[in-house]
């Protein structure tokens, strides 16, 4: 039998916020959070590991936005980490002097 | 489980893998083939690489080609294939404008594509060092180059869908993240009875039982090979994605210096003193001598830069053979003028980070660590994943197929299933068809495949739409692979005399392999056949006359 639809989204438009949400946002909080790990870390070595666990990561974060009951809060705790992942960045905090 | 995740893990399943079903199966396929490039090479040229040791003629080759282009001041570029059978060349214009004679420069650069546009000086071909002959990309096109690429879709670049990168590639990319998001959602699905449910396999049940089997216990003891592939897959087709907003952010928008700090490509530019070197240039002896030099390690590529100028330059990037070392490259780069050692790095000590997870990627998706067995077991696994596809996508019809759906969803859903199927299980006898092709006509080069492979397909998937009939759709493509794959081996014996009893005594394994790969195929395919004929029960689904039954792969895997 095909999911019970009770449980699903009805709404075509939240769907797509849905998708939206899990494929840009998963992928905005993807890269920061690679990208804040190399203010500390060998920027290359940081950017290689990404190749396995980058997009593990994105694709439970897709997951995470159909999964969770609200996707604007989903919204909001994407936009909130990517800001603070990107912090060191844009803040040209760098500890890791060997790169 | 909580049943709304329950059944939200089971809509984006479901969602995600009938979207990319019958994608993923052609890549499951034709890579599931790939493992045994190098024996359908073989196969194809009728002469056997196995267990050769080559001295590779550089010397003659640049000898030969000295008696068409004036070399002075040229860079060349040489992959070596695997095996060390050959190698292709890609040999640029001179340096030295006396030789070049350059055109006005129309500002257009295409540095990163090998094969676009190019200068009617420069050459990039492929050079065979047993018979010392070269071939252009297109005339030494086989079979085991055509799977492999079809693998990664390379073949849709072509229809002229032009969105700025190569259109096939990106198709192949998100196909392969909806198949790691497939696997994620269907092994939590599963999660409740992944142990009780580990190797429940009800073949007496009924047919959707069996369906449900096949997908849910072989999805599951394959999941750990699917992952891998998935991830590794996604990696190597459109990394890019993940690499570009580094590029920018990180290294000033320059890709070149991204990729250049993850050891892809080596930037490698020397400038022209047009003063000619004094003396002879040995290539032989000096890949000789790095490759004595470098035990345990195989040459991958050859650089050289302003040939017989007093700046020329030489590099060497080696790989280790995975029996000795895992992980690691090395590469070394020599001024030929002064004989200096300018850079190097021993391939088999010194490996870093990078080279870590590189060597990972690569090794884990081309599956070139284990030898032979190991190719097996994962040919053996990529069939599995056709298996668990195909199931899915029978699942995924049966589930829909009830009295309380509207005509027209049960309609669309038997036509669309209808069209996956017929697309899947043509490729088995279309590939089959192809290899006994290649080996009937007289020329065949890269037009002959594509036309012979993909009008074959088409025809062939109309006419097993046409039927309409699953069951019927199921028998015709087994007696046709069946009859077809046990073709190969006798158009190998007919035309080239190579039968499989003169290969075993010649010891050419590799061609004996691919004639021995098909013979089995042919066999699970007619035991299947048997099997399916007697034991098939059709029940009438719609009034269409159509009746779901067992699908051709599994047997394969059941062996």
């Amino acid at each position: 039998m095909p999911a019970n639809k009770k449980y699903l989204t009805k709404s075509p438009w939240l769907r797509l916020s849905k998708i939206l949400c899990g494929s840009v946002g998963g992928y905005a909080v993807t890269v920061s959070l690679h990208l804040f790990f190399t203010a500390f870390l060998p920027k290359e070595n940081v950017i290689m590991t990404a190749a396995f666990t980058g997009y593990i990561l994105w694709a439970f974060l897709l997951l995470y936005a159909f999964v969770a009951t609200n996707v604007w809060r989903v919204w909001g705790i994407y936009v909130l980490l990517t800001i603070v992942f990107a912090l060191p960045y844009l803040l040209k905090i760098n500890f890791n002097h060997g790169s | 489980m909580d049943p709304r995740k329950y059944n939200i893990y089971f809509h984006t399943h479901t969602i995600s893998g009938i979207i990319i079903a019958a994608v993923l199966y052609v890549i499951f396929f034709a890579g599931s083939f790939s493992f045994f490039k190098d024996d359908i090479a073989a196969w194809q040229k009728g002469r056997s690489e196995a267990g050769h040791a080559f001295d590779p003629p550089y010397n003659y080759l640049l000898d030969s080609l000295s008696q068409h282009y004036n070399l002075r001041g040229r860079s060349f570029n040489f992959y070596l294939l695997r095996q060390g059978q050959g190698t292709y060349v890609d040999m640029t214009a001179s340096a030295d404008t006396t030789v070049s004679k350059p055109k006005p420069k129309t500002g257009k650069e295409d540095g990163r594509s090998r094969r676009g546009k190019r200068d009617e000086d420069a050459a990039y071909f492929r050079y065979h060092f047993a018979d010392k002959k070269a071939g252009d990309y297109a005339d030494s096109y086989d079979m085991a180059e055509f799977l492999y690429r079809l693998h990664f879709l390379a073949q849709l670049n072509q229809v002229g869908i032009n969105i700025g990168t190569p259109f096939g590639y990106l198709v192949a990319g998100i196909v392969a993240f909806l198949f790691l998001f497939a696997l994620i959602t269907g092994l939590l699905l599963h999660w409740d009875k992944i142990k009780s449910n580990f190797f429940l396999f009800r073949p007496m049940g009924k047919w959707k039982t069996v369906w449900t089997d096949m997908h849910t216990t072989l999805g599951v003891i394959g999941f750990p090979f699917q992952l891998v592939f998935a991830v590794t897959g996604v990696v190597l087709i459109v990394n890019y994605v993940l690499l570009m907003p580094f590029a920018s952010l990180l290294y000033n928008g320059d890709s070149d210096k991204l990729y250049e700090s993850l050891q892809y490509n080596k930037v490698v530019k020397v400038d022209y003193t047009y003063k000619p070197i004094s003396g002879a240039f040995d290539m032989d002896a000096f890949v000789g001598k790095w490759q004595k030099e470098w035990k345990d390690a195989k040459i991958s590529r050859i650089y050289i830069r302003n040939y017989m100028d007093e700046s020329m330059q030489v590099s060497l990037e080696g790989q280790p053979n995975p029996e000795a070392n895992f992980a690691g490259s090395g590469y070394v780069t020599v001024n030929i003028g002064t004989g200096k050692v300018l850079e190097h790095k021993s391939p088999n000590n010194g490996g870093n980070y990078i080279d870590g997870v590189k060597s990972l990627l690569y090794h884990l998706h081309f599956g070139d660590f284990g030898g032979k067995p190991l190719r097996i077991i994962f040919f053996l696994l990529g069939l599995m994943g056709c298996a668990v596809i195909v199931s899915g996508i029978m699942i995924w019809l049966v589930a829909r197929d009830k009295v309380a759906t509207e005509l027209r969803k049960r309609r669309f859903n038997f036509w669309a299933s209808n069209f996956f199927l017929a697309a899947c299980l043509s490729m088995l006898p279309v590939t089959a068809f192809t290899f006994i092709m290649v080996k009937m006509l007289d020329q065949v080069d890269q037009g002959v495949i594509y036309r012979t492979y993909f009008y074959s397909w088409l025809v062939l998937g109309i006419y097993l739409m046409v039927l309409r009939n699953l069951p019927r759709m199921n028998r015709h493509t087994l007696i046709l692979s069946a009859v077809l794959c046990l073709g190969v081996p006798i158009a190998n014996g007919i035309s080239t005399g190579l039968w499989m009893w003169t290969t075993w005594q010649k010891g050419a394994f590799d061609i004996l392999f691919i004639d021995a790969l098909f013979l089995t195929l042919a066999g699970s395919c007619a035991y299947a056949f048997t099997r399916v004929r007697t034991e098939a029960k059709t029940f009438k689904v719609l009034s269409l006359s159509k009746t779901p039954e067992n699908v051709s792969k599994p047997s394969v895997v059941r062996e």
